[in-house]
């Protein structure tokens, strides 16, 4: 063979961008089946299980990307001024359906402020933190907003065990501390913390914070904005 | 459970009319589903782009949502473009862009349309509801607004934003926009300026600093506009509006030659821009790089296969500058450029059937590009039936005589050509830009390559005359002149050194003869050039030389 100088990372990429499409056709497809057969699947755990999973490729795939496009120095933060209690809802009623299947119940506690972000970027860290705690929770979810020390303070909690001694008071993570046995979770605490550093104001750069408690008892995710 | 403010809006999706374009049918008809499961009774469903349009031509609709990718032929954005500039759809209107993307890279397409919002797939019910509901409601918020602005009631408009932005906090963003290019508008540059500096103080935003950059360009403040917006571009490579305000900062200070590599930067990050790739051809055709110019008119044109911004113009412009390229290259280079302008013309002739003019502004073209190749007999011909045309004309319309005259030139026909700038000079004299081209013409009347030449000369010459070195100003101005032997500027430059000389000199008889010379040359120049009163100075000082 000669071709030795193939660009794998960008036939990656595209082939990612591809897969990354046909999940979004199938994830649909699993929502239309939903509604047609509220009855017999709204609470059938294969069901559910299929489109946890269909979801979890789907924000894995969308965090690979972003974390490509990272790498060649082509993912900018586009901030703009968003209201937060707004955005927060939108965020979550792309996973009702499952939760409500899941019999999980949840809520927003957003004080009433506007916040600096970009909205993309931030819809997949969250899509992803949402994912994440369906899958460790009991059986509550929580989304919160508040201002604290000058930054939007942005959580996700849950009731579960919590996250693990080794991975709370998270600071900025570097791709080599990423422990690739851990599987998408490191990933997406990586792409989380890049995402959280790219918002910037002034001397004041963002982060994420891991610890556990909260209102609910289990797992705390925050991703404070300057 | 959620906090729900609907109360001002019992079931908003009721009374709104919905349009929905898909190329799936399954999208089309689980959209509907989840449209009406939200409580929308009026909804269309179309495949394409052209029942999409027909479609808003005759209803009212208020909100479109249109997927980006349609297969073959129109996209979303094309959709877009058609429905805003034939003004189908109202600023009250919501134009949603269905995407499977979630970067933002088609945002980067347009310049002047851009959707409401993007949705991104996949969609679900909760979703839409939600995000389609909360446009809604900022809809019916800010209806009063929107209606002034399409009543083009500006001030009324921004009387209502400053009424609103204590009330509603949540719309601040979008009103200070609104309101920084109302003022803008309405040329009230310095409540826009104190807008976008109140956003500023407050958070350093993108759409803000453009806008103060638009206010900066509108005060002439060019080197603070260019300045600013060049550390925008450094923060945000992929802000295309940047780029474009910046390359129209840097035209209007005559850095033609820097605007142009700011578009090139731009084309290269979003390649799909029509507009963007058309005032590059134009600023690279000023730049007389033809190379540039002519790819930027390849894409502009293709690009316009599908867009409304489609045009002959653009086609004539591609064919011209490509007859400029292959003119008297008869090299298989030169041929196929002398190829592909003749197709661009025929094909130019075939999609715009319903313009007159056009036959006669191709044959204008061909003919020049025949005598490029050296096809004499067939430019010969081409020329005689245009000629016939352009003198069925009372009024010749500028650039036709402009495009004409210069095949005349290209023909031998110097004094036919001379001759019509002259009447043109005369019809145009209030129209500047018409006039500057027809001294362009009137001085250079040569192919692209050997004004370059010429140029380099002037300045040559210029430089030596200025280090007092006259013998090579003078040389140099006779090189320049043997190339463009009527130039205004050129012979009133050489004429100005040759009386330098003759005053350090005992025998003049023969440097005053050469201005002479010189200055018969410029007998025929319109009193519109800009040179003329240059002219008529240099001829009077002359003669009380020379009496």
């Amino acid at each position: 063979m000669t071709d030795q100088n193939i660009d794998f990372s960008m036939v990656l990429a595209s082939a990612v961008h591809d897969m990354k499409n046909s999940l979004g056709m199938l994830i649909n497809s699993l929502d239309e089946l939903r509604t047609d057969h509220q009855d017999s699947l709204a609470h059938s755990n294969q069901f559910n299980m299929l489109q946890y999973e269909a979801e979890r490729m789907h924000n894995d795939l969308v965090q690979l990307l972003g974390i490509y496009r990272l790498g060649q120095n082509n993912l900018v933060a586009d901030v703009d001024e968003h209201y937060v209690p707004d955005f927060l809802s939108e965020q979550l009623a792309r996973h009702t359906p499952l939760l409500d299947g899941l019999g999980i119940e949840y809520t927003i506690d957003a004080e009433e402020i506007s916040g600096f972000f970009d909205e993309h970027l931030l819809t997949g860290v969250l899509n992803n933190t949402i994912n994440n705690a369906i899958r460790y929770t009991k059986s509550q979810l929580r989304l919160t907003a508040r201002e604290q020390d000058d930054y939007l303070v942005i959580g996700v909690e849950d009731d579960g065990a919590g996250y693990p001694e080794s991975m709370q008071n998270t600071s900025r993570l570097s791709f080599k501390s990423v422990d690739f046995k851990g599987g998408s979770t490191s990933l997406g605490l990586f792409f989380a913390s890049s995402i959280a550093a790219m918002h910037n104001e002034g001397e004041r750069t963002g982060s994420i914070k891991l610890h556990n408690g909260g209102k609910l008892g289990g797992g705390v995710f925050e991703i404070w904005l300057p | 459970m959620m906090r729900s403010d609907q109360t001002e809006l019992a079931n908003p999706f009721g009374k709104l009319t919905f349009l929905v374009v898909d190329d799936f049918e399954n999208f089309r008809l689980s959209m509907r589903q989840m449209l009406r499961s939200c409580g929308a009774e009026k909804i269309e469903l179309v495949a394409h782009a052209t029942p999409a349009v027909q479609y808003c031509s005759y209803n009212h609709v208020d909100v479109v949502l249109c997927d980006y990718n349609l297969g073959e032929g129109k996209n979303g954005q094309h959709i877009l473009e058609e429905l805003r500039h034939k003004k189908l759809l109202k600023r009250s209107s919501l134009f949603l862009m269905v995407t499977a993307e979630t970067s933002k890279e088609m945002v980067m397409g347009a310049r002047e349309y851009q959707p409401d919002a993007y949705l991104t797939k996949p969609i679900n019910r909760a979703v839409l509801e939600k995000r389609l509901g909360s446009l809604i409601r900022q809809r019916h918020a800010l209806l009063p607004i929107n209606r002034e602005i399409d009543h083009e009631n500006y001030p009324k408009a921004i009387s209502l934003c400053l009424e609103m932005l204590p009330k509603q906090p949540r719309y601040k963003t979008w009103l200070m926009k609104t309101m920084g290019e109302l003022y803008i508008q309405v040329g009230d540059l310095a409540h826009a300026q104190k807008v976008y500096d109140d956003v500023l103080a407050q958070r350093e935003l993108s759409w803000a600093r453009l806008g103060r950059c638009k206010v900066l360009l509108g005060n002439r403040h060019f080197d603070e506009a260019t300045s600013e917006l060049r550390g925008l571009i450094e923060k945000h490579p992929d802000y295309m509006e940047a780029y474009d305000l910046l390359a129209e900062t840097l035209e209007k200070q005559g850095k033609v030659p820097q605007a142009q590599r700011v578009l090139e930067k731009a084309a290269e990050h979003s390649p799909n821009a029509l507009l963007r790739q058309r005032h590059l051809a134009e600023v690279a055709g000023a730049n007389q790089d033809m190379d540039t110019a002519s790819e930027a008119w390849r894409q502009t044109v293709s690009l316009g296969t599908y867009s409304i911004h489609d045009d002959p113009e653009h086609y004539l412009s591609l064919a011209q500058s490509l007859s400029d390229l292959s003119e008297g290259d008869l090299e298989e280079e030169g041929a196929q450029r002398a190829e592909e302008a003749l197709n661009v013309l025929s094909k130019m002739e075939r999609r715009f059937p319903e313009d007159e003019s056009l036959p006669l502004r191709s044959k204008i073209v061909q003919s020049r590009v025949q005598a490029g190749q050296g096809n004499d007999k067939q430019a010969r011909k081409l020329l005689k039936d245009a000629s016939a045309e352009i003198e069925s004309f009372k009024e010749l319309p500028a650039d036709i005589g402009l495009d004409y005259a210069k095949t005349l030139f290209r023909m031998g026909e110097d004094q036919k050509a001379k001759d019509l700038l002259g009447e043109l000079a005369t019809q145009f004299e209030n129209e500047p830009d018409v006039l500057q081209k027809i001294e362009g013409l009137l001085d250079e009347p040569v192919g692209f390559r050997q004004k370059i030449k010429a140029r380099g000369l002037n300045r040559e010459g210029i430089k030596a005359f200025e280090q007092g070195d006259l013998d090579t100003a003078i040389t140099t101005f006779e090189n320049a002149l043997a190339v463009v032997p009527d130039h205004a500027a050129l012979n009133l430059n050489l004429v100005q050194v040759l009386l330098k000389k003759s005053e350090q000199e005992t025998n003049k008889a023969d440097l005053l003869n050469a201005c002479q010379k010189r200055l018969a040359r410029l007998e025929s120049l319109p009193e519109q050039h800009r040179q003329y009163r240059r002219y008529i100075a240099l001829s009077q000082k002359l003669k009380g030389l020379t009496a």
